[in-house]
C-alpha cells in the first residue's frame, strides 16, 4: 500500500497553461524522495495537488486509500492535517512563541493540553530546540526557524511530509543539516517528499529523484543509479 | 466524517479528546486570542467602539424622547370640551341668546357662557393681574366664549360650530390631541428608520474593523489553512472580536444616554414644575438596557461573521 500515488495526473490552469502532463508515480511508506526541475517545471503544482490547494484536471491523486478528488471542500482541512508541510520561508506565526507555533497542529486536532505539552517538548528536544521553547521566531537564527517549521510539520506524526524548497534560504552547511534531519524521518514512519532545484544537494543525498520538465515526468532516478552518476 | 478520513493513521495516533471537549477547547482558545487582539490595539478598538456607540445612542435617544413625550401627553387629561370664541362685536345679550339656542340642539350636552368680564377675572385669578393692570385694560379686549360639551360626534359638532356666523375661532382639544398623536407616531417612525439605518452603520463599522484585522492577519490565516484549520476555527476569534466590540459599544451607548438624561433632567423638571407638572425624564429600565447591549453584541457578531465568511469564501482553496 503506497502512501501517495499519482495516476496519469494532468493539471491545466484556467489560462490554458499546462503545469503537469500525465504524471504517474508512487511513494512507499518510509520512503524519502526529491522532486527536482527548473522553475516552472511543475514542482509547486505537484505539491499543491497533494495538499489540495489545487485539484487535477485529469487523472487521480491517491493519498493512502483516499482519492483526493472525492474529498469535499469541508473535508479539505481534515486531509491537510495528515500531510506535514515545510515552506521555504518557514511561515511561522511571529507573534507566538516557538512552543505555540509547534503546538498549533495538535490544537487543531483537539488534543488534550497536557498531551500537547508532552509531544511538543519531545519534538523540540529531538530537533535541538529544547532551550528555545519560549523564544519568538524572530529571535531565532534562520536555521533554527526552519527547524521550528519542521517541528511543526512533524509534531502530529503525519504519514507524509512535503517540503517546498526547504533549504532555499540557508547556507550549504545549514542545508546539509536540515536535509540530514529530513533523512532521519522515514525511519520514524514518515515518508518525505522534498521539492528542490539544488541539484548538487539532491545528488549528495543519494535518494530517489523525480525530474520534472515542462510538466512532464522526465526521469525517475533510483538511489543506486544516482550513486553511479 | 467520511470513512477514509476516520481510518487515517494520524487520527488514531493523535488521540483527540471528545467532540465537546475539542469544541470547548477551541472556543477557549479563540476567546483568549480575541481578547489579546483587543488589548493589542487599544486605540483602534476605542475608535470602533466609540463610533458604534454613537450610532446606537442616536436612535435610542430619539426613541426615549418620543416615549417621554408620549407619557407626558398621556398625563394631560383628555378633555371633550369645545371652546367657541365669539367675534368681538357680539355683545353679552347676543351671546346669551346664542347659548340658549345651542342648548336646544340634540348634539350638544350643555353650553356654558364665559363673558369677557369672567375671562378677565380668570386671568387675574391665575396671577396675571399685575400684567393686566400694566397694559391698562380699561377696555376689555377679551371675547365671549361658549364652552360647549358635546353629545355624540365631537368632530362634526366642531365643524358645524365653526360655520356659525358669530364664531371667530373654534378650539377643539381632540383635534390637537389627534395632531399630537400623529406627531408622536411620526417620531416613533423616525426613531425606527434612524435605528435601522444607524444599526446598519454599526454593522458596517464592525465589519470594516474586522476586515482590517483580517487583512493584517492574512499570513496567519494562510498558515492556519495550510495546517488544516477549519473555516470555523479561523472565523471564531473574529466572531468573538465582533462580539466584544458590540458589547462595549452597547454599554457605552447606554452610558452616553444616561449622561444625557442626567444633564437634561434638572432643567426639564424645573420647566415642568413651572407648568405645575411633576414630570421627570424616564431613562431606560434594566431589561431594556440589557436588551440594547445584547442587540449591539449581536450586531457586532453578525458584522464580523459576514466579513469573515466573505474572506473565507474568497480564499477557498478548491471549489468542489
Amino acid at each position: 500500500m503506497s502512501v501517495l500515488r499519482f495516476d496519469n495526473v494532468s493539471k491545466q490552469y484556467p489560462g490554458g497553461h499546462v503545469a503537469l502532463a500525465d504524471v504517474s508515480f508512487e511513494v512507499q511508506p518510509g520512503e524519502m524522495l526529491f522532486v527536482t526541475g527548473h522553475s516552472g517545471a511543475g514542482k509547486s503544482t505537484l505539491l499543491k495537488l497533494i495538499h489540495l490547494s489545487e485539484r487535477p484536471s485529469r487523472g487521480a491523486v491517491l493519498f493512502g486509500e483516499r482519492n483526493l478528488r472525492k474529498v469535499r471542500r469541508g473535508r479539505v482541512p481534515l486531509h491537510r492535517r495528515e500531510v506535514g508541510v515545510v515552506f521555504q520561508d518557514h511561515r511561522l506565526l511571529t507573534d507566538r512563541s516557538v512552543f505555540d507555533n509547534v503546538a498549533l497542529p495538535l490544537i487543531l486536532r483537539g488534543m488534550r493540553r497536557n498531551e500537547i505539552g508532552k509531544r511538543v517538548r519531545s519534538v523540540l528536544d529531538k530537533l535541538g530546540l529544547a532551550t528555545r521553547e519560549r523564544a519568538l521566531p524572530t529571535q531565532l537564527s534562520a536555521g533554527e526557524q526552519q527547524r521550528v517549521g519542521i517541528a511543526r510539520a512533524i509534531v502530529a506524526e503525519p504519514a507524509l511530509l512535503v517540503a517546498d524548497e526547504p533549504t532555499g534560504n540557508l547556507d550549504p552547511t545549514l542545508s546539509a543539516e536540515i536535509m540530514a534531519l529530513f533523512a532521519s524521518l522515514p525511519e520514524r514512519g514518515t515518508s518525505v517528499l522534498v521539492a528542490s532545484h539544488d541539484l548538487g544537494l539532491v545528488k549528495r543525498m543519494k535518494k530517489r529523484v523525480l525530474v520534472l520538465d515542462h510538466g512532464q515526468l522526465a526521469d525517475d532516478i533510483a538511489p543506486e543509479d544516482l550513486a553511479d552518476a | 466524517m467520511p470513512e477514509a478520513v476516520q481510518s487515517a493513521p494520524i487520527q488514531r495516533r493523535a488521540r483527540p479528546q471528545g467532540r465537546i471537549g475539542t469544541w470547548l477547547d477551541h472556543h477557549l482558545y479563540s476567546f483568549v486570542a480575541s481578547l489579546g487582539r483587543v488589548a493589542r490595539r487599544p486605540w483602534s478598538t476605542a475608535l470602533t467602539v466609540g463610533v458604534m456607540a454613537v450610532a446606537l445612542a442616536l436612535p435610542l435617544g430619539l426613541w426615549l424622547v418620543q416615549a417621554n413625550v408620549a407619557r407626558f401627553s398621556g398625563d394631560v387629561q383628555r378633555s371633550r370640551e369645545i371652546s367657541v370664541f365669539l367675534k368681538a362685536d357680539i355683545d353679552a345679550a347676543r351671546a346669551q341668546a346664542l347659548a340658549q339656542a345651542l342648548r336646544a340642539r340634540a348634539d350638544i350636552g350643555g353650553v356654558q357662557l364665559r363673558t369677557p368680564a369672567q375671562g378677565l377675572a380668570e386671568l387675574r385669578a391665575n396671577g396675571l393681574g399685575a400684567a393686566i393692570d400694566a397694559v391698562g385694560a380699561d377696555d376689555n379686549p377679551l371675547p365671549s366664549v361658549l364652552v360647549v360639551t358635546p353629545r355624540g360626534d365631537e368632530a362634526m359638532l366642531a365643524a358645524s360650530l365653526q360655520a356659525l356666523p358669530e364664531a371667530e375661532l373654534v378650539q377643539h382639544d381632540a383635534l390637537w390631541r389627534q395632531r399630537l398623536d400623529g406627531w408622536l407616531r411620526f417620531g416613533l417612525r423616525v426613531a425606527l428608520v434612524l435605528g435601522a439605518l444607524l444599526g446598519l452603520g454599526a454593522l458596517l463599522v464592525v465589519g470594516n474593523t474586522v476586515r482590517l484585522d483580517i487583512q493584517s492577519r492574512r499570513e496567519e490565516i494562510g498558515v492556519l489553512q495550510h495546517l488544516g484549520a477549519t473555516d470555523g476555527f479561523i472565523r471564531r476569534p473574529f466572531l468573538y472580536l465582533g462580539l466584544w466590540y458590540g458589547l462595549a459599544a452597547g454599554a457605552l451607548a447606554i452610558g452616553l444616554l444616561t449622561l444625557a438624561a442626567v444633564a437634561l433632567d434638572a432643567p426639564l423638571s424645573e420647566l415642568a414644575a413651572s407648568y405645575g407638572s411633576r414630570f421627570t425624564l424616564q431613562g431606560l429600565d434594566l431589561p431594556t438596557a440589557m436588551a440594547v447591549v445584547a442587540g449591539a453584541a449581536l450586531l457586532g457578531w453578525l458584522g464580523a461573521g459576514l466579513v469573515t465568511g466573505h474572506y473565507l469564501r474568497q480564499t477557498r482553496p478548491t471549489d468542489t
